[in-house]
Formats: C-alpha cells, sequence, structure tokens
C-alpha cells in the first residue's frame, strides 16, 4: 500500500496491463450456447442481508449493496487491479489498469491524462462507446444532484471544463493541480461510464442526467445485463457475451447471478450449509468458526485493509473535549476480552502497539492503547475526575451482534475506575442523526474508506466537519498536514508527514480504532477467485465454479 | 366470599392444569420477589474465558457470549419481565376501564366519541404501533410498558362499556340512583367493582401477551438496555447461536419465556372457569 | 332483492361511518413518523461523502424541508389521488410496493388462516363435547402452548429442524424456488395462479415455500380460535333450544351439528375477522425470519431506517383491510342472522 509506488511506476505497469486486455475474441463462443438451458452450475446465487435500492450507484441514498452490483453492470474508464495476500484475492491500490478505456496517459507535469477508449468496446444495445458517451459521463458525474460529486471531487475533479472531447475514442482529463487521488477515483464505483444517447432520450427538462430514469433502468456496457430487478428481494444478471473489458479480456465464468435479499443471518448460513446459495460475505462473526470447522464451506477471511471499528469520542462534548479524559478511558478500555468475545478474534488488532512515536507512516496501523486500569485513574484525576463521572455509550442496533456485547464489557471495565456508564442502543436512523448532530458523547462507529492512502484515511475521519469526522476532531496541525499530504509529490516528506499525523492521533485520542474485521466471505467449496474489494461487495466477474 | 372461594378449590380440584397453572403464577412471582439473594452469580458480571459453556454443575444453564451465567440472568429477568407485564396490564386496565366504564354509564356523545377513538386506535397494525411508539419515545423499560400499554387498551375499553352498558339500567345501579349517590360513585364503587370479576380473565391472558410483546420488540433490538437480562433479549440473542450447535442460549431463556407466558394463559383460562356462573352447580 | 338493498346500505352505512377512524389513522401515524427521532436524510446519507449538500438533497426529495403542517396537507393532497409516496429503502412508489408485496401477505395470512381453523374448529368442538375432560384439558394445553412462543423462535426452530436439519423443507427464502421459472403473475396468489395455468409441479413448489411460515403463524392463532370455538359451543349446548332438541329425541351427531354449531360459528366468526386483521399486522416478524416478500417485512425495514411514506402507506392499508374485514364479517352476519338486519 506504499503510495510512491502508486505515484510513480504505475504508468508503465498500466499500459502493460492495458495491452493485455485487448485481445479477447471469446466473445463468439458464449453467444453460441446462450440460448440453451442455462444450468445451475453456472448460476452463481449470492444471498445478502441489504437490499439493492437503486440500479445507479450515484443516487443520493444508494446502498452498499447498489455500488456492488453496479460494478458488474457498468464499466468504469479505470480499474484497481487485484493481488494474492496470504493466500487470498484482495485488490492492489497500487496497480490500475484500464476497463473501458486501453490506454492514458499522463503528462509530465502530472495535470493531464488522456484516455484511449477501447477500441470496437460496445454498449449493452450494441451502439459504439464513444468519447463523446464518456465526456457526457464525466460532466454528469460533476454537475448532477448525486454522489457522485462529492467523491471525485476529493480527487480534484470538480467541473465539466475538465474534460475534453480530443478526438474519436480520445478523452482528456485536466486538474488544476496534480493530485495523487484523481484517477484512482475515476475506477470506483461513483463513476460509471453511461450510454450517454441511450441516457440522453430518457431525460427530461427537470432531469437532464435522466438520474429518475437510470435508478430502474440501465445504460451501460459493463459484463452483466440486468434480468430482472426486484428492490427489496432480489437482482438477476444475464451475462454480457460481447464484453470484453475485463482482464485479459475474458469473459466472466457465470453465465447468471442472482443477488437475493435473505434479512435473517442464520438462513443464509443454513442456505450455504446445505448448498443452496453459492456465496455470502455478511454472516455473523459467531457463526463463522463453527461454519467452518463443520467443513461444508469455503471461508475465506481478508482484514477489510481499508475499513476499521471504532470506539469514538464526541471531542465537542465535556468532558471528552478534555484530551486527559480521552486517554484515561482509552487506557482504561478492555482490548482484549472486546477482541475475544465480541469479534471471536475475526479481524486485525488495532491496538496494543508499543511505540511512542510513529515508526512507519501507514495508516491505520496499532496505536499504542492498552488496557492499564492505574494509568486511566491518574490521568482521570489529572484531569479533575477523580471520582469519575457519569456518560452514555451509544451504538446502532443495527450493529448490535458485535456492539452490544462489546458495550457490555466497556461498561463493566469503566465502572472498575469511577466512569458510570449507561448503554444506548438506537434505533439505526436515530444513531445517524444523533452522530450527524453530534448528540452522541461517546459511541461505536466504523468506517470504509475507498482510497486506502493514509493521508485519505486521516483526511476524511479526522478533519473537517462533515459526518465521517465522527469525533469532531479539530487540530490545526492536523488540518495542514492532510491538506499539504494531497498534494505531496514526494516520497518521504510524504511519509513523513503521515507520520507526524498518526503521532497526533495516538496522542489527543479523538477515537480509537479497535480492529479491521474480517471481511469473512463464505462460499461453496468450489467456488474460486473471490476477492477482497475496497467497495466491500462481490465482484461478480471475479469468480468462478471449479 | 366464602363460597366462592370453596368454588375456587372445586374448581381447582376438578381441574388439575388451572391448579398447576396458579402454582407456577405463585413461583414465578416468589423467584421475581427473591431474585436478588437466590440468584447463584452476578447475572451481570461477565467472565470473558468462560464464555460459552455448555450447561454444567457449576453452570446449570449453561454461559453466554460474555461468560455470564445464564440460569442467574434467567432468575435475574423474571423480575423485569413480571414488572414490565403487570405494570403494562394494570396500566392500560386502569385507565381502559375507567373510561369505557364512563362511556357505558354516560352513553350519548362522549361514548361516540371516545368510541371514535377507540376506531382509530383498533384500526393500527398494533404491533408495528408499538415498534413505533418504543422508537419515537426511546426503547426504555417505561416506554415498552407505555406501548404496550397502550396497544392493549381499546380492548379493555370496550369491554368495560360493553359490561357497564348491560348493568347501568339493572336494579341495584337504579336503586343507587334513587338514593342520591353521584355519577361518579355509581360507576367506581357500584359498577366498576361489578365488571371486575370478569375483567381478571382478560388481565391474566393479557399479562402473557405482555411479556411476548417484550420479546418482539427485543427480536427488533428495541428491548431493554444491555446488560440488564430480559427473557426476549436472551432468546434473541439466543436465537444467533442456534445454528453452532450452542443450543442453551436460546433453549432455556425461551422455555422460561414460555413457562411463565403459559402459566398466565392457562390461569386467565381457569379463572374464567371459577367466575363462570354456568360451571357451578 | 329487499334483502340485497338492505346489505347495500348497510355497506354504505359501515364505510361512511369508517372514513373518520380511517382520516385519524392517517393524521395519526403522519405526527408519529414525524417524532421519530430518526433523520431519514442522516440515514440515507450514507455515501462516501455524506456531507450536508447530501442530506439537503435527500430531505428535499423527502420534501422533509417544508413546514409539517404544509407537509400534512401535500400527504393528503397526494392520498386523495391515490399517491403514496416514494421509498428510500426500495426507490420505488410505495403504492407499487404495497401492490407487488400485498398477495404474498394475503396468501400467507389466509393459509395460515386456514389451517388454524382445520385445526382449531375441530378440537374446539371436541373439547366443548367433553368439557373438563381428559381431552378438554389436553386441547387446552396444547392451544395454549402454541401462544407461549414467539413466533420468531417458532419460525426459527421450523427452519432449523425441517430445512437444516431434516431437509424437508425447501430453502426458507420467500415464495417460490428461486431456479424456478418465473411465476405466472394473474392474480399475484402462487396457489392459485399455479393452478389456473396448469402448472402442477410450481403448485408444489409454492405450496412447500408456504408451509412453515403458514405453521408459525396458524400455532399463534390457534389458541384463540379453538377457545372461542369451545366457549360458544358450550353456551349453545347449554340452551334451551338444544335441550328441546335432545329431548324430541335426535341424535346427539345431529343436534350437534345441525343446530348448535350453526349458532355457535356466529361469534366465531367475529374472532376470525379480528384474527385475520391482527394477523396481517403481526406477521412481521415471521414475514422477516423467512425473507418472505410481504408488506409486513416491508414496513419493519423502513420503519428501522425512519423511511417515512412506507410505513405510513403500511398502516394505511392495514387499517383499510381492517374495515373491510369488519365489513364483510357485518355482512355475513346479516346473511347467517336475519334478526340482526331486521332491527
Amino acid at each position: 500500500m506504499s503510495f510512491d509506488r502508486f505515484a510513480f511506476t504505475r504508468r508503465q505497469g498500466l499500459k502493460a496491463v492495458l495491452a493485455s486486455a485487448a485481445g479477447g475474441a471469446l466473445g463468439a463462443f458464449g453467444r453460441v450456447a446462450d440460448a440453451q438451458a442455462q444450468t445451475r452450475a453456472e448460476t452463481l446465487r449470492h444471498v445478502l442481508a441489504g437490499t439493492v435500492n437503486t440500479l445507479d450507484p450515484t443516487t443520493p441514498g444508494a446502498t452498499r449493496e447498489s455500488f456492488g452490483l453496479s460494478t458488474a453492470v457498468y464499466d468504469r474508464l479505470a480499474s484497481y487491479g487485484r493481488k494474492q495476500v496470504n493466500g487470498s484475492w484482495v485488490f492492489d491500490f497500487d496497480n490500475i489498469r484500464g476497463e473501458l478505456a486501453e490506454k492514458v496517459d499522463r503528462s509530465a507535469d502530472g495535470r493531464t491524462f488522456t484516455f484511449h477508449l477501447r477500441k470496437g468496446a460496445t454498449w449493452h444495445d450494441g451502439s459504439p462507446v464513444t468519447a463523446e458517451d464518456v465526456k457526457w459521463s464525466l460532466d454528469r458525474a460533476v454537475s448532477a444532484k448525486s454522489l457522485a460529486a462529492g467523491q471525485i471531487a476529493t480527487g480534484s475533479l470538480v467541473k465539466p471544463e475538465q474534460f475534453k472531447v480530443l478526438g474519436e475514442g480520445v478523452v482528456e482529463v485536466s486538474l488544476d493541480r496534480p493530485d495523487r487521488l484523481a484517477l484512482a477515483n475515476l475506477a470506483v464505483p461513483l463513476s460509471p461510464m453511461f450510454n450517454s444517447t441511450l441516457a440522453r432520450r430518457n431525460a427530461t427538462a427537470e432531469d437532464p442526467w435522466a438520474q429518475t430514469w437510470l435508478k430502474e433502468n440501465t445504460a451501460g456496457g459493463g459484463a452483466y445485463v440486468v434480468e430482472q430487478y426486484k428492490s427489496g428481494q432480489q437482482t438477476i444478471l444475464k451475462r454480457n457475451e460481447a464484453w470484453k473489458n475485463g482482464a485479459g479480456g475474458m469473459l466472466p465464468y457465470f453465465r447468471r447471478v442472482i443477488a437475493q435479499t435473505v434479512p435473517e443471518a442464520a438462513t443464509r448460513a443454513n442456505l450455504l450449509e446445505r448448498g443452496d446459495a453459492d456465496i455470502a460475505i455478511d454472516l455473523q462473526s459467531s457463526d463463522i468458526s463453527a461454519l467452518e470447522a463443520r467443513g461444508k464451506i469455503k471461508l475465506v477471511a481478508t482484514p477489510q485493509i481499508n475499513g476499521f471499528t471504532a470506539i469514538v469520542f464526541n471531542t465537542r462534548m465535556a468532558p471528552f473535549d478534555n484530551p486527559k479524559v480521552r486517554a484515561a478511558l482509552a487506557a482504561a478500555l478492555p482490548y482484549e476480552a472486546m477482541f475475544e468475545a465480541a469479534l471471536f478474534r475475526r479481524g486485525r488488532a488495532l491496538f496494543g502497539a508499543t511505540w511512542t512515536e510513529a515508526p512507519n507512516g501507514t495508516f491505520p496501523q496499532p496505536l499504542p492503547f492498552r488496557t492499564d486500569p492505574a494509568k486511566a485513574k491518574a490521568l482521570l484525576a489529572e484531569a479533575g475526575f477523580p471520582n469519575g463521572f457519569k456518560t452514555t455509550f451509544s451504538f446502532s442496533a443495527g450493529v448490535a451482534a458485535v456492539a452490544e456485547p462489546m458495550a457490555t464489557l466497556i461498561r463493566e471495565a469503566l465502572g472498575a475506575v469511577g466512569v458510570d456508564v449507561s448503554i444506548q442502543k438506537l434505533p439505526p436512523a436515530q444513531m445517524a442523526s444523533m452522530e450527524v448532530e453530534r448528540r452522541v458523547p461517546f459511541f461505536i462507529s466504523a468506517g470504509t474508506a475507498w482510497l486506502p492512502a493514509p493521508d485519505y484515511f486521516l483526511r476524511n475521519y479526522f478533519t473537517g466537519d462533515h459526518r465521517w469526522n465522527f469525533s469532531g476532531f479539530s487540530d490545526p496541525k492536523l488540518d495542514a498536514l492532510a491538506q499539504a499530504a494531497r498534494f505531496e509529490a514526494d516520497a518521504a516528506t510524504y511519509e513523513a508527514t503521515c507520520r507526524q499525523m498518526v503521532d497526533i492521533a495516538a496522542r489527543d485520542v479523538p477515537m480509537i480504532m479497535v480492529w479491521q474485521p474480517n471481511q469473512d466471505a463464505v462460499m461453496a467449496p468450489a467456488i474460486d477467485g473471490y476477492t477482497y474489494w475496497f467497495h466491500g461487495q462481490v465482484d461478480y466477474r471475479d469468480l468462478r465454479r471449479a | 366470599m366464602s363460597a366462592t372461594l370453596r368454588h375456587a378449590g372445586w374448581v381447582l380440584r376438578g381441574n388439575p392444569v388451572t391448579a398447576c397453572a396458579a402454582a407456577g403464577a405463585v413461583v414465578l412471582v416468589a423467584i421475581a420477589v427473591l431474585a436478588p439473594w437466590i440468584t447463584p452469580y452476578d447475572p451481570i458480571a461477565s467472565n470473558v474465558p468462560a464464555a460459552l459453556q455448555p450447561p454444567s454443575a457449576t453452570h446449570w444453564a449453561g454461559t453466554d457470549q460474555l461468560g455470564r451465567d445464564i440460569f442467574s440472568r434467567l432468575i435475574g429477568a423474571t423480575r423485569l419481565d413480571l414488572g414490565i407485564a403487570v405494570s403494562a396490564v394494570l396500566l392500560s386496565f386502569a385507565a381502559g376501564a375507567t373510561i369505557g366504564a364512563l362511556c357505558g354509564y354516560a352513553g350519548g356523545r362522549v361514548d361516540r366519541s371516545v368510541g371514535r377513538l377507540v376506531d382509530v386506535l383498533m384500526a393500527f397494525p398494533l404491533f408495528v404501533l408499538a415498534m413505533a411508539l418504543v422508537a419515537a419515545l426511546g426503547n426504555r423499560v417505561e416506554n415498552i410498558v407505555i406501548a404496550t400499554a397502550l396497544i392493549n387498551l381499546p380492548f379493555y375499553i370496550r369491554f368495560a362499556r360493553a359490561e357497564v352498558n348491560v348493568r347501568r339500567h339493572a336494579g341495584w345501579v337504579e336503586a343507587a340512583r334513587a338514593g342520591g349517590e353521584s355519577h361518579a360513585t355509581i360507576v367506581l364503587a357500584y359498577l366498576l367493582p361489578n365488571i371486575l370479576p370478569a375483567m381478571a380473565v382478560q388481565i391474566s391472558l393479557n399479562l402473557g401477551w405482555a411479556i411476548l410483546n417484550a420479546a418482539g420488540l427485543s427480536f427488533l433490538g428495541l428491548g431493554v438496555q444491555a446488560p440488564t437480562p430480559e427473557w426476549g433479549i436472551m432468546v434473541a440473542e439466543g436465537a444467533r447461536f442456534i445454528g453452532n450447535g450452542q443450543w442453551w442460549l436460546v433453549a432455556f431463556p425461551g422455555l422460561a419465556l414460555m413457562l411463565a407466558v403459559l402459566c398466565f394463559n392457562l390461569l386467565g383460562d381457569g379463572l374464567r372457569d371459577i367466575l363462570d356462573p354456568r360451571m357451578r352447580t | 332483492m329487499s334483502a340485497l338493498l338492505n346489505i347495500g346500505r348497510r355497506v354504505g352505512k359501515h364505510l361512511l361511518a369508517s372514513l373518520p377512524a380511517l382520516f385519524g389513522v392517517v393524521l395519526f401515524t403522519f405526527l408519529l413518523m414525524r417524532v421519530l427521532p430518526g433523520d431519514p436524510a442522516a440515514f440515507f446519507a450514507s455515501g462516501p461523502n455524506a456531507g450536508q449538500a447530501e442530506m439537503a438533497q435527500i430531505r428535499e426529495t423527502m420534501g422533509l424541508d417544508r413546514p409539517i403542517p404544509e407537509q400534512f396537507v401535500r400527504y393528503v393532497g397526494d392520498l386523495a389521488r391515490g399517491n403514496l409516496g416514494q421509498s428510500m429503502t426500495t426507490g420505488q412508489p410505495v403504492i407499487a410496493d404495497l401492490a407487488e408485496r400485498m398477495p404474498a401477505s394475503l396468501e400467507l395470512t389466509l393459509f395460515a388462516l386456514v389451517l388454524a381453523l382445520a385445526l382449531a374448529l375441530p378440537l374446539g368442538i371436541l373439547a366443548a363435547l367433553r368439557p373438563n375432560s381428559l381431552l378438554d384439558h389436553g386441547v387446552r394445553f396444547v392451544c395454549t402452548l402454541g401462544v407461549c412462543v414467539p413466533t420468531f423462535v417458532t419460525g426459527l426452530l421450523l427452519i432449523y429442524v425441517f430445512y437444516y436439519l431434516l431437509g424437508l423443507a425447501p430453502d426458507p427464502t420467500g415464495r417460490v424456488d428461486i431456479f424456478a421459472a418465473p411465476p405466472p403473475g394473474i392474480t399475484g396468489f402462487l396457489l392459485i395462479d399455479f393452478l389456473l395455468v396448469g402448472d402442477l409441479a410450481g403448485w408444489k413448489a409454492a405450496f412447500g415455500q408456504l408451509i412453515l411460515p403458514a405453521c408459525t403463524m396458524a400455532l399463534f392463532v390457534l389458541a384463540p380460535l379453538a377457545r372461542m370455538t369451545r366457549a360458544s359451543l358450550l353456551s349453545v349446548l347449554g340452551s334451551d333450544f338444544i335441550r328441546t332438541a335432545r329431548s324430541v329425541g335426535m341424535s346427539d351427531w345431529r343436534v350437534v351439528v345441525v343446530y348448535a354449531l350453526r349458532n355457535a360459528l356466529l361469534p366465531v366468526l367475529t374472532i376470525i375477522g379480528i384474527v385475520f386483521s391482527t394477523m396481517l399486522g403481526a406477521n412481521v416478524l415471521v414475514e422477516k425470519v423467512f425473507s418472505w416478500p410481504g408488506i409486513g417485512s416491508y414496513a419493519l425495514d423502513a420503519l428501522l431506517a425512519s423511511d417515512y411514506a412506507p410505513v405510513q402507506g403500511f398502516v394505511l392499508l392495514i387499517a383499510v383491510i381492517f374495515v373491510m374485514v369488519n365489513l364483510i364479517i357485518d355482512v355475513l352476519y346479516g346473511i347467517v342472522d336475519p334478526r340482526i338486519s331486521l332491527q
């Protein structure tokens, strides 16, 4: 995940991979068999807890499952690569390859990217992909009132003037300043490429970007076509036999994908174990070890390297506006017991480091938080609370399976140092609004960064007024460092800047990232190729049945 | 009075099921009262190294995810669950019987407008209404009680109204009126006590139902807050471990819940027989 | 003819009388949703860059940026035009969602009710014929047992035993086998649709999906139905005309079936109505456990997300059904017992 490689060697890497993907005469092969009955073996049944609530991932209010589905239905200009870590596939942030574009040229000053679209690429309706389609899609991303604008602004992509059609199949994207995350932002689910002719045909005067129509319909060219969409129940996808934009130009293995909502976690586990479903990524931690032990399924456990679970202090509310109080509580938390009893050790711990100065600039990394009640008591006395105080600890009912045992243990441990905690489990919507309005003093939250660069993490979760700065933390030095890191071109300086930021996060303790939970993907033994993606959803294009 | 007792004794003898239910209810109340003195372990103290142990001589009903003794939690929960059920039912009974009796007695416009309000409540999907109420007021014990009481209210109002309506022109009521008693006295001192036995049946049946209602709310994350032990939450949490073969997490709380509800329901049935004059011979 | 007219008048009167109640339901639900402390905008603004702008957009889409009285007037105006609003959870118009999911809930509830009646009526009759016998106590005990287990526990246990352990039931995920051909959409009631097109295999599959959730629900309503049958039959059997019938030497069987049962069914009918409307509103948990694509689970998800429109639509729908069921029972009463319609 080191950043310098990303910035300086990616260009050659990208070209090489793009070239190898250009072949791909496999499309015709699929079409022959298409009319024949699709067998169960060629169908993937994915059972999930959530629902796909829109086919356009950029719709405000879109669920994660909608993002996941869109990766299969739409192509983006580029895509992250994937690599094998400890025998399982994870996304590779340092290796971006082309998807709809087969080649990208980056100018020497890092301010212009020139995308060359893949020759012969077509949309689902058979019409050719043009540079105008790409321009329209990018314009839509920055202009329409949607989720896309906020996301790709983190890559300094903010206005239509930045996108120019240079000729047939060539689009130029220009930046005011070289931004480390500009290209990465064109590989996320929020920058899909649309068939602009089709979309525009369904646009109206009030809705020039066809946002209403695209919620229910698709205008894409991705690996799969939506065959049936029943929001809240299931979505059925059919393979696009003409698709050549994957790695190596290969068609995905499964002809048909069924993504079905099954709200009860125990039922999802039963389905997998009985062999009726092929994959699920959202089972309960408590079920996983037993499922694995019984041996009827295959488990791919990947720590979510770009996510975290955190115990957050509201730094804008007394007594947590006092860093000593925060440090005291950080020393009182029962880390090991929580990791054991609430998460069943299914993840990567981010507590228990022994350093006093950050050894490197990666983030998240384990910070020096350890259970030490004596130290906690001393710090509380120093902060002016020798007899402790009363507070509430909140979490959303939606994450109760892990959060409730955590809360119980925290209450017990803090009670031992004199802090009287009452537990507040709130309905999900209420928790969300209390968090946004910063009315909860002490709570559990979780986050996932799509672009797992240390500076992106620290900027999003430790600075600013938006909701992802859960603790409402504000430190002038950290703010300045986070902004500087974004445009920093020198690797050593970047690393040093990040290290400084990590030190501040460890010293001032606005929140305690306790662990990175595993993405426990449970699948039928024959399923192969599952990849952990930054968006946390299954990318059906990776999977095959061995 | 002694005749009633003798009748009750006769019914209980002839009706072993009701006798058992009555005994069970007494035991439940005793457990609830004595809970703090008879729990072998602290029901909320965790002991992570001993988590998820099957039933044994040390932990009769096993331990849960945090190593807490399930048997102790079950006993501790009795008080809260009975408390929720009893206070919810009493609340809706007190309010419902009074309102209903007044309506039945007064008749006319008051009766009609209250009747409209009751219609509105009856037309609601009641469980969803309870959920929305708890979500709106916050999931604390008192709000669960209020929500449970409110969704029971229309039944009590209707029941009391109908019973009073039948009696309001009875000879003894007319006599009281002629004797110069105020309307309030007639309703509260004459009519309400008279319909009480009939309502006792309803109360007993509702007790069981109130416990189930609280359990359902817990299953959806709208129950009482951790770490307070409550049967419904224990069942809901335990249900997560069924697939793992850790059956004791759900079986024992489920059993406790079932037995309590069973007691109240059978008792209600029995009460009906005791109070039904046609059963007297 | 005059009987028909009579029925028509009763129906009209009943409907008119229920309008204020329906309005009350609409108003009360509306207010209740507005006092929910959750802000739907905060919940749905979950995009990677959820900021104030995104939340403001969502509030605008949901019409929440306007004052509450105005929101209510707009809502009632929309209702009058048959528009129940838009669901944030599914992204569909609420009316379309409800229309699509209603048959699933209705089919499940009706099937469960029939199942419960098929058990409860004979059991209630048996118990009433031998009051205070071992049989009576046994029936009472077994029926009560059903009400004592929360439906979500019954459901999870049935799944565990019949699907996971024994493999007898199909996977508990909705109404049809996901790999089979989609059902013909004629009435929305799968058991009827499959029969109409003569697809027996499909019918069997749909029946298989239905049986576990229906049993879960039926168990829960067995007790009130059986209890009411028993009580009502007992009181009829004790009445004068039965004594007379017996004294003139009619066979027991004839007395019970022809005379007593017919009279005893009236109160049972009322209970059936109440049970049916309660089941429709209360099968929230059963639908959740069995991934049943009905209106209950739909309302539940919406409620937890503070998604106003679907909850309001659901409550209104249940209220309307409640009114209709009462109406039907009222009319049936008139048919079964002509004395009532004379009043």
